[in-house]
């Protein structure tokens, strides 16, 4: 069910590795011990840059406390930055690696029963409403205003990528931190688009006449793959960027419609292109799936997380190097490119103590400020370099530019442009009961994707079970 | 004398069949085993190849790299062994008593035995979860062994019955009659014959507490940390390392295996007990 994709390279790279031999260890269980943060970093005596900030970091020493993290290389490279923090602020930091299909019911079991055995947690932007609605997180206004707790101008939260700020708001309240994100792009071969003389596509049409022109299903050659797996974070990560492409909304004046023209015509356009021009095994893939089937140049193009760059230039896997450059998403006939605002961000346990949450807050301030982020990023020592730094500044700094180079051609300029003007605040339903609502239309496009149903006649059906859902 | 030869169709039919049902169990073992011995980029080849140069790359990294899991295989011992010796020292006495005392509500309490096995387990993590919560055994062995004895109680009790029950009442009467008393007839008497019955628990019992998920992510955390649960983390994100799940996996599997094959004739004989019962429910 986890949908953040891709991301850096696993821990078997020559980045996690490199992170060892500067002795950050990792203990076995996924654990970070906080006993190690003696450990010697090459950065680590070089605490400058955060003493700068005018808050005093050690006002919550010798607390400690524990954040729960999915496994992911840009978690991992935060893990191994944690002793920098224990040395700037006596806290001690446990890291839990929880699996990314379990954590939501581990944080919300921790959230709800109030054992506040998180400080705070990984937390998906479509978990603030539920979150919000029961107070279970604070909100972050409160830390950011208080001059003792943020340097306002240092820290300087106008900075994080406001789309990613607004999916992490409810009402104008911000309730987590971005860390780390991405956008939705178009990832193509630029050798097999130049053979055939296409461009990338500019509209959805344009997208299915590319697709076409590379398919070739009698030898088994297709033009394109999107995530065709049920799932709230599966083939519903793609069909909302649609859904709004095609003019859909998902809720007005408090109804929901998903079953309107738009909604219709979305879905056929999805389960047409898929069953035309894609692997016809592509109704079980996973977004890891899709990447390795590029890597291996087995596909020529597919829709998905900027950040899957990492993973399609890993070298001890791809075989497309050098070959890969990126596009926004087309344009829908509404005239609008829809990306997604996945992120993972930091909220405060409501029912922690003030002092594990002063705690908290500063290991968010820490995680989330431009510093960590570039030593996390290009001033990070191995391979596996984060591509989903959180502010905009960083994203147009000239290093990071350079940083990405490895990730193929205008990288950088279809991530900025998707971040500045294609990112869509309500993408998907922002509404408690998403979780709910994610899945049943998950099962509604998979009916339809596999042919079971019409699309008209499973969004029908989609629509009157929200409807009770919401009523619920 | 004529010994007759089995019809040659059913001589090969025999091997043939039984090779591919094998064949079908066995595959997706191999598989692993295969794919723990391949880099990544071996794993990811299409057509599979069969014919790659093996690395140990995989099993370095998993017993002694980052992501070693030797820490959460001795969790998975203690938590394993453990939730095995207390479920056998209740079941035991526990299946006796429901096989031959006799008490009040007697069929009630047998059939509330299995009351914990009447929902899914998912509908009972949350309550189990706020209990532990109270009692501090959040992430502690006390808690997880504690819950993991929900589930192999009722199915250890419910086993071990079947075995006292084919005890001939008899035996257990002439130990009475030699004024033995109850728990020395149990002890001397009983027990030496329900030995095969007893092992089958145990293994059955290992086995599922090894292979447990579910409660060991809710329950557990970085102090209490089953095997089970540390492999899932080779599925990141942002991709699967196939390679590095199967040394995981293989690894994970090789006590169940030892076991299996160390223990074979007792599992054998407790899936056919009560298939043909002597004795009797009195």
């Amino acid at each position: 069910m986890s949908e953040r994709s891709f991301g850096g390279r696993g821990p078997r790279n020559p980045g996690r590795r490199e992170i060892l031999r500067q002795g950050a260890a990792m203990g076995a269980a996924g654990l970070v011990g906080s006993s190690l943060a003696g450990a010697a970093f090459a950065q680590a005596d070089d605490l400058g840059a955060y003493k700068s900030a005018k808050i005093n970091w050690r006002q919550a020493e010798g607390e400690s406390i524990t954040v729960a993290l999915i496994p992911a290389s840009y978690f991992d490279i935060l893990i191994g930055l944690g002793p920098q923090f224990e040395a700037l602020t006596g806290i001690k930091v446990r890291f839990e690696k929880i699996p990314p299909g379990q954590i939501r019911q581990k944080a919300m079991l921790d959230l709800s029963s109030k054992t506040a055995t998180y400080a705070t947690s990984a937390t998906d932007p479509m978990y603030y409403p539920l979150y919000a609605s029961n107070k279970w997180v604070d909100d972050l206004d409160q830390y950011l205003d208080d001059k003792t707790l943020t340097d306002a101008a240092w820290f300087n939260v106008d900075d994080v990528i406001k789309s990613w700020r607004d999916s992490a708001s409810i009402n104008g309240k911000l309730y987590g931190m971005p860390y780390d994100g991405e956008v939705t792009v178009q990832v193509y071969r630029k050798d097999l688009y130049a053979a055939k003389g296409l461009k990338p596509a500019d509209t959805y049409d344009e997208f299915v006449s590319n697709a076409k022109a590379l398919t070739d299903a009698s030898a088994r050659t297709y033009g394109v793959a999107l995530r065709g797996f049920a799932g709230a974070g599966q083939n519903m990560y793609i069909y909302p960027s649609l859904f709004r492409g095609f003019g859909g909304t998902w809720i007005e004046g408090g109804k929901v419609d998903v079953n309107s023209k738009p909604a219709v015509d979305a879905l056929a356009w999805y389960v047409d292109l898929l069953t035309k021009y894609a692997p016809p095994a592509v109704r079980n893939w996973n977004w890891p799936d899709i990447a390795d089937a590029f890597s291996q140049g087995n596909i020529p193009c597919y829709i998905d997380a900027s950040s899957s760059a990492t993973v399609i230039t890993n070298p001890e896997k791809s075989k497309v190097i050098g070959k890969i450059a990126y596009a926004r998403w087309p344009k829908g006939p509404s005239g609008k490119r829809v990306t997604s605002i996945w992120n993972w961000g930091f909220p405060i346990n409501a029912a922690a103590s003030p002092k594990q949450k002063k705690a908290a807050w500063l290991f968010i301030t820490w995680a989330c400020c431009a510093e960590t982020q570039i030593r996390g990023s290009w001033k990070y020592a191995g391979a596996g370099k984060r591509s989903g730094v959180n502010r905009l500044s960083l994203v147009r700094a000239p290093e990071f530019a350079t940083a990405m180079q490895y990730a193929g051609d205008n990288f950088i300029p279809a991530v900025l442009e998707s971040l500045n003007q294609d990112t869509d605040v309500d993408w998907r339903p922002r509404v408690p009961q998403w979780p709910a609502i994610g899945d049943t239309m998950a099962t509604a496009i998979q009916a339809a994707l596999v042919g079971q149903k019409k699309p008209k006649e499973a969004l029908d059906e989609a629509q009157a079970r929200i409807q009770q859902i919401l009523k619920g | 004398m004529i010994v007759a030869k089995p019809h040659p169709i059913r001589a090969i039919a025999v091997p043939v069949l039984t090779g591919a049902a094998l064949a079908i169990w066995a595959f997706p073992v191999l598989w692993a085993l295969l794919t723990s011995f391949k880099t990544e980029r071996d794993v990811l080849a299409y057509p599979p190849s069969l014919i790659f140069t093996p690395t140990l790359a995989n099993y370095h990294d998993v017993l002694f790299g980052a992501t070693s899991i030797v820490p959460n295989l001795w969790s998975s011992v203690i938590v394993a062994v453990g939730a095995t010796f207390f479920t056998v020292v209740f079941a035991v006495p526990a299946a006796y008593a429901l096989a031959r005392l006799r008490y009040p509500a007697k069929r009630a309490s047998g059939f509330y035995v299995l009351a914990t096995q009447m929902l899914p387990p998912v509908g009972l993590i949350i309550p189990y979860y706020l209990v532990l919560q109270r009692v501090g055994g959040l992430d502690t062995y006390f808690g997880l062994i504690l819950i993991d004895l929900t589930l192999t109680l009722p199915f250890a009790i419910w086993l071990m019955v079947s075995y006292f029950e084919d005890v001939p009442l008899e035996m257990e009467e002439a130990a009475l009659l030699d004024r033995a008393g109850r728990f020395g007839a149990l002890w001397h008497v009983i027990l030496p014959q329900v030995r095969g019955g007893i092992a089958v628990t145990t293994i059955f019992v290992f086995l599922n507490t090894w292979n447990e998920f579910l409660f060991a992510v809710v329950i557990g955390g970085n102090r209490v940390r089953p095997v089970t649960v540390a492999m899932f983390n080779f599925m990141s994100v942002e991709q699967t390392q196939w390679a590095r799940l199967a040394a995981g996996a293989t690894l994970a599997m090789l006590p169940v295996i030892l076991i299996g094959l160390f223990a074979q004739r007792h599992i054998v004989k407790g899936l056919t007990v009560g298939a043909v019962k002597g004795g009797g429910r009195r």
